[in-house]
């Protein structure tokens, strides 16, 4: 997957992390987007975003993610937060169970909120801490499978599995978006729904889209 | 990553077309080899020296002496030298003075009077465990490069703890809330845990009531505010930011919830303390405004933000040196919103917010507007019973419909229109007084 400086790319697609506080989403984001890890990095209060575009096949995606607190009562102000995501990376902490013990209460959370349509990948972070884990993968795994999600195993630490993870996600994305755009007529017809403002990129980029799953 | 971001607002110098809202503040880049500790204690941080504009030594002097004497008669000078205190709070007090002004203007050095041994006894009692937990996780994440909170042991982590495990034995109902930590961080750099507690519960209790627990209702209310008052003082601002569909729950809350101490440059935000401390809230909105303002005030400014990406890191990319003390904070008091004002916008919104929306609704006269309207309500409750063992709870019953009385309030023959100076404090009593007007009482 390759990385372009350009400005222009032809999609736009907004993933957002969820999952409990402390489980490593913001580091996610950064070594994603940045290639940068801390310990230290500090408790997310409001909403952070970063942004990478990468390139499927010909096509240059633009990918936005969206990062927040994880903690219970920040709920009531981030529902503005899912607005127009069309993916998303579950997190939990493979070291800790309890992270694990309440995704369903995220997919429901997550599914209160945004498109029902959008691609979800759970995400067990952490896996350098292997002396510590708490969630065996085959039960992620089948809880997984079982309720359609993706499924990785990543650590934001090493490095391992980050970039496949919002790849695989992106390329699910992109492949739904393809077939959406097969199936409608010859012009392509270009969903400008509810919350699509601000996903345009710039005038005198290349002919671009923004797709609502 | 070597950079020394120090606590200006830094975007990235990668050429690239991807925006970020990380990299916004000094705590971001890694501690990296040994850097020394600026003036505030951030390592790495670029205040060695005070900035340019920085009143010169002999002001200081004078200003510390003021303070020496205003705070040495502390309660003659609030029942009579509000207006001073008011004015030098919008200078800044001196470094080496916030430390015994700060507690004294938030009440909480009377509160801590009033309950001697509670915080003893909070401080020994074993916490939540669920909630040490939460806390736990969170201590080695705030303010990481500030050399008080390096270590694990050091007093900074430690103090965290014990100031934010003593308030979560002392409000069960309001437990933790993240934003906490970095407030209580800011206190602990100033004063020790016990003061630094009560000023935390000041802050949590009756500066933002609302803010700090569950259901965080204060926020949503205040972000409707802010929206009201953007479309009224910069309306072209407003449209953009319709436009492009960036609401305020996607910048405000960081803001008002830390105070601004995850935001902006940090000799700024202990004068933006220094100023809220005073005055209350409203500083909060003055700050955001003018943050507004500068991000995206002029034509070109909106046009290089087509989208709700470019503007949101526009909100964060504010160039370091409009954001130093003595350019921004005259910008913040002289912003077009009277305490009037946004009591009148209170009313409007709270009004408006959906009846069947979940959770407690927002109390807004609960909140006290600044120093002088807490020294008032603390002096009342001294007067009416001696010493209460418990921190002043400074409850309005909200009146049942929420849109200001009809009638004409049974005043005596006063009027409210224009009234510049009171005769009393602020009703702190409930539904038993006669005239519940209490949002026109606020001053200013």
């Amino acid at each position: 997957m390759g990385n372009r400086t350009e400005e222009d790319y032809n999609f736009v697609f907004k993933v957002v992390l969820i999952g409990e506080s402390g489980v490593g989403k913001t580091n996610l984001l950064s070594r994603f987007t940045r290639n940068e890890f801390s310990h230290d990095s500090r408790t997310t209060i409001g909403v952070e975003f970063s942004t990478r575009t990468v390139m499927l096949g010909t096509a240059a995606i633009k990918a936005q993610i969206w990062d927040t607190a994880g903690l219970e009562r920040y709920r009531a102000i981030t529902s503005a937060y899912y607005r127009g995501a069309v993916g998303a990376l579950l997190v939990f902490d493979l070291t800790k169970h309890q992270t694990y013990a309440v995704v369903e209460r995220w997919l429901k959370e997550l599914y209160d909120h945004a498109e029902a349509t959008i691609v979800v990948m759970l995400v067990g972070n952490k896996s350098d801490l292997s002396q510590a884990r708490e969630v065996p993968t085959d039960e992620a795994r089948m809880f997984a499978e079982n309720n359609g999600l993706l499924f990785l195993e990543t650590s934001a630490l090493d490095s391992t599995n980050v970039e496949l993870a919002f790849e695989t996600v992106l390329k699910e994305i992109f492949a739904k978006v393809s077939k959406q755009r097969q199936n409608n007529t010859r012009t392509n017809a270009i969903n400008l729904g509810n919350a699509q403002a601000g996903q345009d990129p710039s005038p005198g980029e290349k002919r671009a889209c923004c797709i609502s799953l | 990553m070597a950079q020394a971001l120090g606590e200006d607002l830094v975007q990235t110098s990668e050429p690239q077309d991807d925006s970020s809202s990380l990299g916004s503040d000094s705590e971001l880049s890694g501690p990296g080899p040994y850097r020394q500790a600026d003036r505030y204690g951030f390592i790495g941080g670029s205040s060695l020296e005070p900035g340019p504009g920085h009143p010169p030594a002999d002001l200081i002097r004078q200003r510390e002496m003021k303070w020496v004497e205003m705070t040495s008669h502390w309660e003659k000078t609030m029942s009579r030298r509000y207006k001073k205190v008011k004015m030098q709070c919008r200078k800044g007090i001196p470094s080496a003075l916030r430390a015994r002004c700060w507690p004294l203007l938030c009440g909480a050095q009377a509160c801590q009077k009033n309950s001697p041994g509670t915080y003893q006894a909070l401080a020994e009692a074993p916490g939540d465990p669920q909630w040490m937990e939460t806390i736990g996780r969170d201590l080695h994440r705030q303010f990481p490069l500030h050399e008080m909170f390096v270590s694990p042991q050091g007093h900074g982590q430690q103090g965290l703890l014990q100031v934010l495990k003593a308030y979560t034995l002392y409000r069960p109902e309001q437990g933790y809330c993240q934003a906490q930590g970095p407030v209580a961080a800011v206190l602990l750099m100033h004063l020790p845990p016990e003061e630094a507690f009560w000023c935390l519960v000041q802050i949590c209790e009756v500066y933002l009531p609302g803010y700090y627990g569950p259901q965080m209702e204060a926020v949503q209310l205040d972000a409707e505010v802010f929206m009201a008052l953007l479309r009224r003082l910069l309306p072209r601002i407003h449209k953009h930011l319709q436009q492009v569909g960036v609401g305020p729950l996607l910048y405000l809350p960081e803001w008002f919830l830390c105070l601004f101490a995850r935001s902006l440059p940090f000799p700024t935000v202990l004068r933006i303390w220094d100023a809220f401390l005073s005055e209350g809230a409203k500083v909060l909105f003055r700050v955001g405004l003018t943050l507004v303002r500068l991000a995206l005030g002029t034509a070109e400014q909106r046009m290089a933000c087509p989208g709700l990406l470019e503007t949101l890191g526009a909100l964060r990319a504010i160039p370091p040196a409009q954001l130093q003390e003595e350019i921004f904070m005259p910008q913040v008091h002289s912003v077009a919103l009277s305490e009037q004002d946004l009591q009148r916008e209170l009313r409007v919104q709270l009004a408006r917010l959906p009846k069947s929306s979940p959770g407690p609704s927002p109390q807004p006269q609960a909140r006290l507007p600044g120093a002088q309207a807490i020294f008032e309500a603390q002096q009342l409750a001294g007067a009416q019973g001696g010493a209460k063992p418990e921190v002043p709870r400074i409850v309005i019953q909200p009146p049942e419909e929420p849109r200001p009385p009809r009638r004409k309030p049974q005043t005596r023959g006063k009027t409210f229109h224009g009234l510049l100076t009171r005769a009393q404090g602020p009703s702190i009593e409930g539904p038993s007084r006669t005239h519940r007007s209490s949002f026109l009482d606020t001053r200013f």
